[in-house]
């Protein structure tokens, strides 16, 4: 059983490091949307982290409130 | 200021491996094509997790010697931390999966096995934490617990797939990624990602951290 | 001076197990008649595969049913009087030791009835009996460990099952591959890497009770 798994898994590795000529998505690149998708992705993750922002602030000033109190 | 350098790093270092991990050349592969990107996105997410689960157990260890409460509560919520990583881990290795192994979920690959597995014990930590009431108990049996999760997750994931067989690369005799794909352009994103999403998790249990603490003030 | 006391605490649990003739009659009577009730509905013609799946989770409820429970005697004047006389190393190799014996002994007899009653169909049965002795101080430990957080928190035997099963989950895998290629017969190289793994997970379960222990106990 291992043997054949073993085998099965050699075959697909043999296959992959032989192809260099494995489909990609060339013209998607060609026509330049795929500017689009990263500034997506780039807004996404940039308003997340502007949330994160946010929250720390929050936290700061309560800190500081806190500092305040016990002086 | 000073103290928030990583926070910025981190920032940096995922926008740059979002841009550059789209643009960046890949090598091209059959069956992966360009899931091979993946690797930015969802290796290093195991790695923040990893690292805090580490995190974790460093402070329940940290705990067992100082016995005191501060140490417990990091330790609280790294494992908070590293649960909440490991929920996108999970589903987008199973996307990955789908469209490479043809299958969203598989019990033959022990990698998988070994990673539910640990999330469950980590999920049984926060209902042990539940179920005792009395504060320093808490804490002692569950820095206990702790221990013992992750000494066993870090055999389920990181040795014992390596003597059998995986899907995962680096197991079971498959080569590792670094040693036949994981091209010198692909090192490039790839290392880069994995900092960046570890300083990003230390900036979110830094928030927690602080958050733990003002609660504790309050409630004196 | 330690040997002594050691030995001394285990012949102690054992003299109390066989006092509490209910807790001993019930974990056989459980066993026999678990085993009664396969041998019934799957009326002794059954597949190698089923026979093994339904011997280890037969083993895996006793195992639950016998360690689980290990700390629940102690109640605060005991264990108070306990961590004053003994040190935690003692007294947790005391538990680990019975119990891993005890289990032993009944996965022994587990078998015994089940290949009288549902069908013998083991072909390498060193390697078999190897099995269980590995499985039973696999179990004992984890579930050794277990109990002992547990009996600081309050409800205690289902947190003992739930604390366990996601350890006891891989080596019960491991038990059953090793178990089938047992039965089938197969080469002991076979089976070789998974008595590596499954004594890896033994002893890093052991050596984790021992060092652990002394900080649960001191609460």
């Amino acid at each position: 059983m291992n043997k054949v798994i073993l085998l099965f898994l050699f075959s697909i590795f043999s296959l992959i490091t032989n192809a260099q000529n494995a489909e990609m998505a060339d013209t998607f690149r060609q026509e330049g949307k795929i500017y689009v998708v990263i500034a997506v992705l780039a807004v996404v993750f940039v308003s997340i982290v502007f949330m994160l922002f946010i929250i720390e602030r929050k936290v700061s000033k309560l800190e500081k409130e806190l500092k305040n109190k016990a002086d | 200021m000073k103290n928030n350098w990583y926070k910025i790093l981190s920032v940096i270092l995922i926008l740059y491996t979002l841009i550059w991990g789209m643009l960046g050349p890949v090598p091209r592969l059959d069956i992966l094509n360009e899931t091979i990107r993946n690797l930015y996105y969802h290796v290093p997410i195991w790695f923040a997790m990893l690292f805090q689960m580490g995190v974790s157990v460093f402070y329940s260890a940290k705990y067992l010697n100082s016995n005191k409460k501060e140490d417990d509560s990091v330790a609280f919520n790294a494992a908070l931390v590293g649960i909440l990583f490991s929920i996108p881990g999970i589903i987008t290795g199973a996307f990955w999966a789908r469209f490479t192994w043809g299958t969203w979920w598989t019990f033959e690959d022990p990698k998988l096995n070994g990673v539910a597995i640990g999330i469950i014990m980590y999920l049984i930590y926060f209902v042990l934490r539940a179920s005792i009431i009395q504060e320093t108990s808490k804490a002692r049996v569950s820095s206990v617990f702790n221990i013992f999760a992750f000494v066993m997750l870090i055999l389920f994931i990181m040795v014992f797939p390596r003597l059998t067989d995986s899907l995962h690369p680096g197991n079971g005799g498959n080569p590792a990624f670094g040693k036949y794909d994981l091209d010198s352009n692909m090192r490039l994103v790839f290392y880069p990602a994995v900092i960046g999403w570890i300083l990003f998790s230390g900036w979110i249990l830094n928030l927690f951290n602080r958050l733990s603490i003002l609660k504790e003030v309050n409630n004196e | 001076m330690l040997k002594r006391q050691l030995y001394e605490l285990v012949k102690k649990e054992f003299i109390l197990e066989f006092r509490q003739k209910a807790s001993l009659g019930g974990v056989l009577i459980y066993v026999v008649a678990t085993i009664f009730i396969s041998a019934l509905s799957f009326n002794k013609i059954i597949a190698p595969n089923i026979w093994n799946a339904l011997f280890w989770i037969i083993f895996l409820f006793s195992a639950i049913t016998i360690c689980g429970k290990s700390f629940a005697r102690e109640t605060a004047g005991v264990s108070l009087n306990n961590y004053l006389n003994y040190k935690p190393l003692i007294f947790i190799s005391s538990k680990l030791i019975y119990n891993f014996l005890f289990l032993f002994l009944v996965s022994l007899i587990t078998l015994f009835f089940y290949s009288w009653f549902v069908g013998y169909l083991i072909d390498n049965f060193a390697l078999f009996i190897l099995v269980l002795l590995l499985a039973s101080l696999g179990f004992s430990s984890v579930l050794t460990l277990m109990s002992a957080i547990a009996s600081k928190a309050e409800n205690n035997f289902t947190l003992v099952s739930i604390l366990s099963f996601p350890v006891l989950i891989p080596v019960l895998v491991l038990v059953l591959r090793i178990g089938k290629q047992a039965i089938d017969g197969l080469n002991w190289s076979v089976s070789y890497d998974f008595l590596m793994i499954l004594s890896g997970i033994n002893v890093i379960s052991v050596v984790l009770s021992i060092l652990l222990f002394p900080y649960l106990w001191r609460s």
